[in-house]
């Protein structure tokens, strides 16, 4: 009940009190998590599009899917970058604070899944900063550490996602969208998890 | 909110049946509800008495295994490849999985729910009917076109005794439309009437009473032996030696009357009286027929099929024929001939086709087939290899008939991989220019790999010197052995390069011998079985045989054989080699079928430990060999 005080008094947006109260329940559900973003720098550069894809225990559901084009007007005007991929793309399109609330209320407390995940979260966390919300507070995997520690290599080199798959034996699909690379995400995550008896 | 994945996985969807028929929009909503697993090797997607998932299955990559398990043995029923659904039980039965389901391979398979789905069966006859469909064929393969057509959509599973005991399950398939005459129609007519209609027998019917039947041997012993004359009322010849059998008589059914009546023909009605209408008439030569596995018949119905889809089939019946063989432990060699045979008699059928296509060959050729399938060793389906010796021509035709041997080996060629045969990795074949040839290029093509030995970038030739006839003139294969041998069996430098090359191959056993494995690449921790065992005994055979100048036979087993006959010396190490070299090959096709591939590499882990001891046993008379190989072409100099 104190949690809720404290919480209401913070003037946080709705969506992120209604975050807070669920994060504090067990996960069931994973998302494979992928970003498309600018660049590396979790501070200066900002995201471009956010695929998710769900799933229970053993399985992958096609069916929980999230994915959205975030139209950076100003981003792509200062820095001079083509916005072909926008017009082109079928996805739905918001803008960035827009976008970001749907994921948060999609994501839930699920275990997030990813490939360098950290990042991801970490120029997650930069937007939802700017709407004066906390950090994400939600469990991380990532399948490259998940992919070392079975193959027990504890160097610092990372797999690419194609190598990964390519070691585990999953078929290699033409990924072009940010979706695709979600959904392979989640192959991998699946076969890692029940090599990794997880 | 759109979906692209769901809209992918759609687009998976509609490549195959019966979601091919399912208009694109509802296979996006469908999609949309899937489930995607991933299974590792051995998993098992549901087992026997697992209670019914609420989902269907298609195979998105990899491949799963149906089975069922009697007695501690499991029955392979039935391989779902990519695009093949699996699992319909909780469309049309409540009870639990009568069988099992396990990845063979690594795989993903998408589970679409039955909720969703049931609906679209309503609007969708096609989709019902096919479900229909192969939930009833689900069972195995060997007894699907035989066994009970009233049954169809019963059950999925007949047991497992269905498969060893096919005989008593196997109904057969015997003449449905029995000639009929009167009892006045004259000798002469019904003959007539038999010999029109390619019938054996002819049933004589009064009033639909039965008075008999004439069959040819009627016909031959009591006309053409002038006791009656040709005008005589066909009663008179008529036999009542007949019995009557049920409608859905099984094969073993059906001999066994045979025999016990000492009967030669069997007749069919309703209920297997003669109150009841006669349906059908079952002749010896069906009871014949119907032993499909017999492989004479397979070489019949090669020499006949028009299509390549027809030779596939046969060549799955001859799949199913040289397993049972090994089962039921015929000699291997006794196996490998009849295989041989039977391959021999699908490329021909092959090359006849690809003439058909082409029109006749303008002179005359020889397709020969090298490699496992010109030793006769192919009892897998292995890689194809083979080549092309045409006759010379003058000058001015040249460029026409070697333009029309092409086309017509990349026919062949095509025909064979339908089939199953995958292509030479190393295009050993004859739709490769170099191995596409006239008669003298190929004489100055051996005397080249003769002369200069060992030549830079020029790959081991050994396999052309295992050649054997597929199609073609058989005066141009034995005037290029003559040429082979004339060449060969002197030419020392050329034999010890031979020699060389195959006492080079990889060890097969390392330290305190164990199994030396691949230590990376694709087949990480697998045994190569081809390269480190079979082809050395392979070509270790083939050497010493051509400095003995022994042809005729390119088999290693015969080869071995031979030689020890000729050499008393060595004699016991040969035999030895070629008893391992049987077993070499026996467990690599047992692998095969136990994986479904071509099984160049094995796990030996995965081995019983009889069989590992067996491999290793087979493996160690090598090493005798390998010395008599080195002595016999003084290889001390060589390398």
């Amino acid at each position: 009940m104190l949690d809720w005080i404290k919480i209401a008094n913070k003037n946080y947006p709705d969506f992120w009190k209604v975050y807070l109260s669920r994060i504090e329940q067990k996960p069931e559900r994973a998302v494979a998590l992928r970003l498309q973003t600018t660049g590396n720098d979790p501070h200066k550069d900002v995201i471009l599009a956010i695929s998710a894809v769900g799933m229970q225990q053993n399985h992958i559901n096609a069916g929980d899917v999230f994915e959205v084009v975030l139209l950076q007007y100003v981003f792509n005007h200062d820095n001079g970058l083509s916005n072909e991929f926008i017009i082109e793309s079928k996805v739905e399109k918001m803008l960035e604070p827009q976008a970001i609330e749907q994921f948060i209320n999609y994501l839930g407390n699920a275990v997030i899944v990813g490939h360098q995940v950290n990042f991801d979260i970490e120029i997650i966390n930069t937007v939802l900063e700017k709407l004066n919300c906390g950090r994400l507070r939600n469990e991380a995997l990532d399948v490259d550490i998940m992919y070392k520690k079975y193959k027990d290599i504890s160097s610092d080199k990372t797999f690419a996602i194609e190598e990964i798959e390519k070691q585990l034996k999953l078929p290699e699909s033409d990924k072009e969208s940010t979706t695709d690379k979600a959904f392979a995400l989640a192959l991998i995550y699946q076969k890692l998890k029940h090599k990794l008896k997880l | 909110m759109k979906n692209t994945l769901a809209e992918r996985l759609a687009t998976f969807l509609a490549a195959y049946q019966p979601f091919s028929e399912i208009p694109f929009e509802e296979l996006v909503s469908v999609a949309a509800t899937l489930q995607i697993r991933t299974l590792e090797k051995n998993q098992i997607l549901f087992k026997v008495d697992d209670p019914l998932h609420p989902f269907f299955y298609i195979v998105a990559s990899g491949a799963i295994n149906l089975s069922v398990v009697a007695d501690a043995e499991e029955t392979l029923l039935n391989r779902c490849e990519t695009g093949e659904i699996l699992g319909l039980r909780p469309f049309f039965a409540k009870n639990n999985y009568m069988m099992t389901a396990k990845a063979r391979e690594e795989s993903i398979v998408y589970g679409i729910p039955i909720d969703t789905f049931r609906p679209l069966l309503l609007t969708n006859s096609q989709v019902l009917d096919f479900l229909l469909q192969s939930f009833a064929s689900t069972a195995p393969r060997n007894s699907l076109s035989t066994m009970g057509k009233s049954g169809l959509v019963n059950d999925t599973v007949r047991g497992p005794e269905g498969s060893t005991e096919l005989q008593y399950f196997q109904s057969l398939s015997y003449d449905k439309k029995p000639l009929f005459v009167k009892a006045s129609d004259t000798v002469q007519v019904v003959a007539q009437q038999m010999t029109d209609n390619l019938k054996q027998s002819a049933v004589i019917l009064h009033n639909n009473m039965l008075l008999g039947v004439v069959t040819e041997h009627d016909l031959s012993s009591k006309i053409a032996t002038g006791r009656l004359p040709l005008t005589a009322a066909c009663q008179l010849i008529a036999s009542k030696n007949y019995v009557f059998v049920p409608e859905n008589t099984s094969l073993a059914e059906a001999q066994l009357s045979i025999i016990r009546h000492n009967a030669p023909l069997l007749l069919v009605s309703a209920d297997g009286t003669e109150t009841t209408a006669i349906t059908g008439v079952i002749h010896l030569s069906d009871l014949i027929s119907a032993q499909a596995n017999n492989p004479g018949l397979l070489i019949k119905e090669i020499k006949k099929a028009l299509s390549v889809s027809e030779l596939k089939d046969l060549r799955e019946k001859m799949t199913d024929f040289i397993q049972l063989a090994i089962e039921k432990k015929v000699p291997l060699s006794h196996v490998c001939a009849i295989t041989g045979e039977v391959n021999m008699a699908l490329i021909k059928r092959c090359i006849d086709l690809a003439v058909l296509d082409y029109g006749s060959p303008p002179c005359r050729f020889a397709f020969l087939s090298t490699g496992s399938q010109g030793r006769k060793e192919q009892l897998l389906k292995t890689d194809q290899d083979h080549f092309l010796v045409y006759e010379d021509v003058a000058i001015d035709r040249v460029t026409a008939v070697r333009e029309y041997f092409l086309r017509l080996s990349k026919r062949t060629t095509q025909f064979l991989s339908d089939i199953g045969y995958s292509e030479c990795p190393n295009k050993h074949m004859a739709n490769n220019l170099n191995w596409c040839k006239s008669f003298s290029d190929w004489i100055q093509q051996y005397s080249d790999w003769t002369s200069k030995p060992g030549l830079k970038n020029q790959e081991n030739p050994g396999i052309f010197f295992d050649f054997e006839l597929a199609a073609g003139e058989a005066k141009i294969e034995e005037s290029l052995w003559e040429h082979v041998m004339s060449v060969v069996p002197k030419n020392k430098k050329f034999l010890a390069y031979l020699a060389n090359e195959a006492i080079k191959r990889p060890p097969a056993l390392g330290f305190f011998s164990k199994f030396n494995l691949e230590e990376d690449g694709e087949y990480k921790d697998l045994f190569d079985i081809k390269n480190r065992a079979i082809l050395t005994y392979v070509e270790i055979a083939r050497v010493i045989a051509l400095s003995r100048e022994i042809k005729g036979s390119t088999n290693t087993y015969s080869r071995f054989k031979q030689l020890a006959m000729l050499e008393p010396k060595h004699a016991d190490v040969y035999q030895v080699a070629s008893e391992a070299f049987l077993m070499l090959l026996k467990i690599r096709t047992n692998e095969g079928y136990k994986s479904g591939s071509d099984a160049a590499y094995i796990a030996t882990d995965e081995l019983s430990k009889s069989d590992r001891e067996r491999l290793k046993s087979a493996i160690l008379p090598l090493k005798e060999l390998e010395e008599i190989v080195k002595s016999k072409f003084q290889l001390t100099f060589f390398s």
